[in-house]
């Protein structure tokens, strides 16, 4: 019963992940930026959720402004950041430093602001009920599985079938045709960091209501984040989608055999795994395309 | 005699400050088909990236005449000028989307194209990146007559290419110059196929232009001292 517990778990938070996977492997692929900040988006737009919540304005406008600032975030790193530091040449590891500091700058921020200390938001929704014998699951954590799991059908069926979509596949392929075709370099790479940012939210506000934030929640959740789109294959969003789900099973069911210190350590391990197995990753355009 | 249609005076252009091509003069006049040729590194693919408006002048002008405007000037860039990961449908798609054509223009232009390079419809609907190079340059100049342009830029469109597909791909596009009054700047290796199609030519040489006049004035021996 207990690997069934672990295994229920495992799939939220592998939902959870492939969220927050899924945007940065979008705004990597097609932009090739290493949006290392992506992390400080997904503790920022948690954190927005956690104060206008605990404020006592409730759920949707918690939510939209988890939204508004995930999204105004993104664009206003690419825009200030990232965009400058592209213009006068500066190579992709000025704008991982760059990135990187910004998470930092962010989680210190976010520690001035809203202490060091664990915060949760609590809802009827997170309490856990008994479904079988010695297994317990919440209803938001029910909720959560679904939630991303109708968020990555929208990305994939807006990927196919919009203008914008198909654009950054496009962007994804071959930057340099893309202005050849006459699209929008500028448009698409605004379209991925505001689309990556906003998938961080559902998972950031489910974490929230579920297993609580501290500032450095986002550093783990990049690092998980990262390792999924290493593992899928860079660039392609589905491998990223499977990877992320292979590290919340093994992070929760790794719990059968090792303390939970070691949860960080078992993702690593199939990380470099996987790197010496397949180096292009489960589905990376070596082996995909 | 019709206003020529792109006109390039003194023109300077390079990467990161360091030009590669200087004080290049040129002229595009209307329905005609202007080869332009040179060893690699002479500059073709600048100059043609300059008059496409992709690489900014360092000196110099390009200038659109004869109410031409940049929507209606098409390039088909050298190597695989295709989306991998997209359907040749979806790249169509794209090419449509990106020149803003809407409704029943859309499917219209598709039939078009679909009726010049007819073969395009065995694999109008497998992913470009499962294409051969012959394949893939078809899609590529197809998505650029989707444009319906006044002027196709074409840069080096046998790379990869067997001479008798190469032979089968001009064919057509040759034929849609005569028909359409279609204005086609050709950039080409393959001097002998070119020049056949070609009412002028162009020689470029480390980065300046070294000679140009009709395919007739361009003697063997002349070929061999310019190139």
């Amino acid at each position: 019963m207990l690997a069934l517990q672990l295994t229920l778990t495992g799939l939220q938070a592998g939902a959870l992940y492939a969220l927050t996977a899924v945007g940065f492997s979008l705004i990597f692929g097609s932009t090739r930026v290493f949006h290392f900040a992506h992390g400080a988006t997904f503790a920022l737009a948690a954190y927005l959720f956690y104060a206008v919540e605990a404020a006592g304005y409730g759920f949707v406008p918690g939510l939209l402004a988890s939204f508004a600032g995930a999204i105004a975030f993104g664009l206003a790193i690419d825009w200030f950041i990232y965009r400058p530091i592209q213009r006068d040449e500066g190579s992709f590891f000025t704008v991982f430093v760059a990135s990187f500091g910004i998470g930092i700058v962010v989680q210190n921020l976010i520690g001035i602001f809203f202490g060091r200390s664990f915060v949760t938001i609590t809802s009827p929704l997170s309490r856990a009920r008994e479904v079988l014998d010695g297994v317990y699951v919440a209803p938001l954590a029910g909720i959560a599985f679904v939630v991303a799991l109708i968020c990555l059908l929208a990305l994939g069926f807006f990927l196919r079938t919009t203008f914008t979509g198909k654009g950054l596949r496009a962007l994804s392929d071959d930057p340099e045709l893309v202005r050849v075709f006459g699209l929008n370099p500028r448009y698409l790479s605004a379209a991925a960091f505001a689309i990556g940012s906003a998938l961080v939210v559902p998972a950031a506000v489910f974490t929230s209501m579920s297993s609580g934030l501290n500032p450095a929640i986002g550093h783990h959740v990049m690092l998980i984040s990262l390792a999924a789109t290493i593992v899928g294959g860079i660039g392609s969003i589905p491998g990223t989608m499977i990877a992320a789900f292979i590290f919340g099973l093994a992070e929760n069911l790794s719990l059968l055999w090792f303390e939970p210190q070691w949860s960080e350590a078992v993702v690593f391990a199939i990380l470099f795994a996987a790197i010496i197995a397949r180096p292009s990753g489960l589905m990376g355009k070596s082996a995909a395309r | 005699m019709a206003e020529t249609l792109i006109e390039v005076q003194g023109l300077h252009a390079g990467y990161k400050g360091h030009a590669v091509i200087e004080d290049i003069d040129l002229s595009l006049n209307p329905n005609e088909v202007l080869c332009l040729i040179g060893h690699n590194g002479a500059g073709k693919s600048t100059l043609l990236k300059c008059m496409f408006g992709l690489l900014p002048r360092m000196q110099g002008n390009v200038r659109y005449g004869g109410g031409l405007t940049h929507e209606q000037v098409a390039l088909v860039p050298e190597g695989k000028g295709v989306f991998p990961s997209l359907t040749v449908a979806e790249n169509f798609d794209l090419g449509l989307d990106a020149a803003k054509i809407k409704g029943a223009e859309r499917a219209a232009r598709v039939d078009w194209v679909l009726g010049v390079l007819p073969q395009i419809r065995e694999f109008l609907h497998r992913r470009a990146g499962t294409l051969s190079g012959g394949q893939a340059q078809m899609v590529s100049i197809g998505r650029a007559l989707l444009k319906r342009p006044r002027v196709l830029i074409m840069d080096e469109p046998s790379i990869g290419l067997a001479p008798k597909l190469f032979q089968d791909l001009l064919g057509p596009i040759r034929a849609l110059q005569q028909a359409e009054g279609l204005t086609i700047l050709l950039v080409e290796q393959n001097v002998r196929e070119a020049l056949k199609v070609s009412d002028r030519v162009a020689v470029m040489k480390q980065g300046r232009m070294v000679w140009h006049g009709t395919p007739s004035e361009l003697s063997n021996d002349r070929l061999m001292e310019l190139y």
